[in-house]
């Protein structure tokens, strides 16, 4: 018989320290793709980056529910105004409508609280084929929006509406019975038309909280 | 292929036949026009595509590396450690979207998971069953623990994968986990009882005398 027989601990230095080495690389990379542990699915991920890095909104022609054509940073850079934004089809029997009350509710307290200057909506349909103005106006009736303060707008081509969802992070899957499903979330557009943060559907409270803090900062002799 | 004294061996013959093949599976199923499953549905992406890469680097093991043990794998640890960190990675769902997203990413998962199913095989054939033990015993139930997340959560995890797919791709995981388990646990049945704890004590005899390390 071997040395290896008799020792069963015999040769094991090797082993542990590959054994070791591979943890580390492993953890690192680990480590490295959670953000430092903390976020695990591709929806902290993206909040987590627009809280330390805010991102500049492309800008893309957008139809509106009377048919007319405007650019989508005047309607985010409006005034003084922050924004809040989601992404909606107007066929959603889902998420969307959860999204729709949600939504319902900010124009309420933001009424109430007589902010209608300082913070906006605005819902962007992710479904330019099927949301054309008719449909468009025929949600906005539905969710009673005021169009001053609540606005609901649509792509105007595929293309753009692939790079947006791009730069908002969106990701929109087909699921049963012709419905879509993403990633609903708020996303609050500062009046410099930068994303800067990004809070879950529930957080609508937050979200008008964080809004008028962000327009109350005076900004600099206005944005436009 | 290995040949002993002329002859082909069969078993040896089957399972390259079987790396071949599952590589190509698991490898088609990132191209299109297979790809389009992957992209769609999280059962064919975790339970389907990822075991295959798996098998497949498990197969290429058994049909190519050489019997005798490796000096820096000792009591398979070696093994055992790189495969369960290969796993753990592909487990968290953000990075299942950025293979679904990112095709720099979706390489690195086909190569990597092969790469565990080769480690997991090494690992395997030179531990001892208690340490066998160990890194199952806490592996299939990470598995399964996260395919109860996975079915039971209201929230969509991957952003890639419908809440539906999400579901039954977690009632899966934990199918898998299950039937892993018990798979391993027959193989041991067959041996006894009394050798899965015998050979605890026994372990570096049956080491050696596997797999002699000095002729």
């Amino acid at each position: 018989m071997n040395t290896e027989a008799r020792d069963p601990l015999h040769g094991l230095a090797g082993t542990f320290a590959v054994c070791l080495s591979v943890l580390a690389v492993g953890l690192t990379a680990i480590f490295q793709a959670t953000a430092g542990g903390t976020a695990f699915t591709t929806e902290t991920l993206r909040r987590t980056a627009v809280e330390q890095a805010p991102v500049a909104v492309p800008d893309y022609p957008v139809v509106d529910a009377q048919g007319q054509t405007h650019s989508l940073r005047s309607l985010l850079g409006k005034g003084a105004r922050v924004v809040i934004v989601d992404f909606v089809y107007t066929r959603c029997t889902t998420l969307c409508l959860a999204m729709g009350t949600v939504f319902q509710q900010l124009q309420a307290q933001i009424v109430e609280q007589g902010l209608q200057e300082r913070v906006g909506l605005l819902s962007i349909s992710f479904d330019p084929l099927q949301d054309q103005p008719p449909a468009l106006a025929a949600y906005a009736e539905r969710m009673r929006m005021q169009p001053a303060l609540w606005q609901l707008v649509s792509l105007r081509s595929d293309a753009d509406r692939r790079r947006l969802l791009d730069s908002f992070g969106i990701m929109v899957v087909p699921a049963p019975l012709g419905e879509f499903e993403h990633n609903a979330a708020l996303h609050i557009v500062s009046p410099q038309g930068q994303l800067v943060r990004i809070l879950g559907p529930g957080d609508g409270d937050v979200s008008l909280e964080l809004a008028r803090s962000l327009a109350a900062v005076p900004q600099p002799s206005g944005a436009q | 292929m290995s040949a002993t004294a002329g002859s082909v061996r069969p078993v040896a013959v089957a399972t390259s036949v079987a790396a071949v093949l599952t590589t190509l599976a698991g490898m088609g199923l990132s191209l299109p026009p297979l790809r389009v499953l992957i992209e769609q549905s999280m059962v064919w992406h975790m339970l389907v595509q990822m075991p295959l890469l798996v098998l497949a680097g498990w197969c290429a093991a058994a049909a190519w590396a050489p019997a005798r043990g490796l000096r820096w794998n000792r009591y398979g640890l070696s093994g055992f450690m790189l495969a369960q960190c290969i796993a753990a990675y592909w487990m968290i769902p953000a990075l299942v979207d950025r293979a679904v997203v990112l095709p720099s990413a979706d390489a690195a998962k086909l190569a990597t998971l092969w790469l565990a199913g080769l480690a997991l095989r090494l690992g395997y054939v030179q531990a001892p069953p208690l340490v066998q033990l160990f890194f199952i015993g806490y592996g299939l139930p990470m598995m399964a623990w996260l395919g109860l997340y996975l079915a039971s959560t209201d929230l969509r995890l991957c952003n890639a994968y419908s809440l539906e797919s999400q579901t039954r791709a977690g009632w899966g995981l934990v199918g898998l986990a299950a039937a892993l388990g018990m798979a391993w646990l027959l193989g041991h049945v067959g041996k006894g009882a009394t050798r899965l704890t015998g050979q605890v004590i026994a372990v570096d005899d049956d080491f050696t005398a596997a797999r002699p390390l000095v002729k």
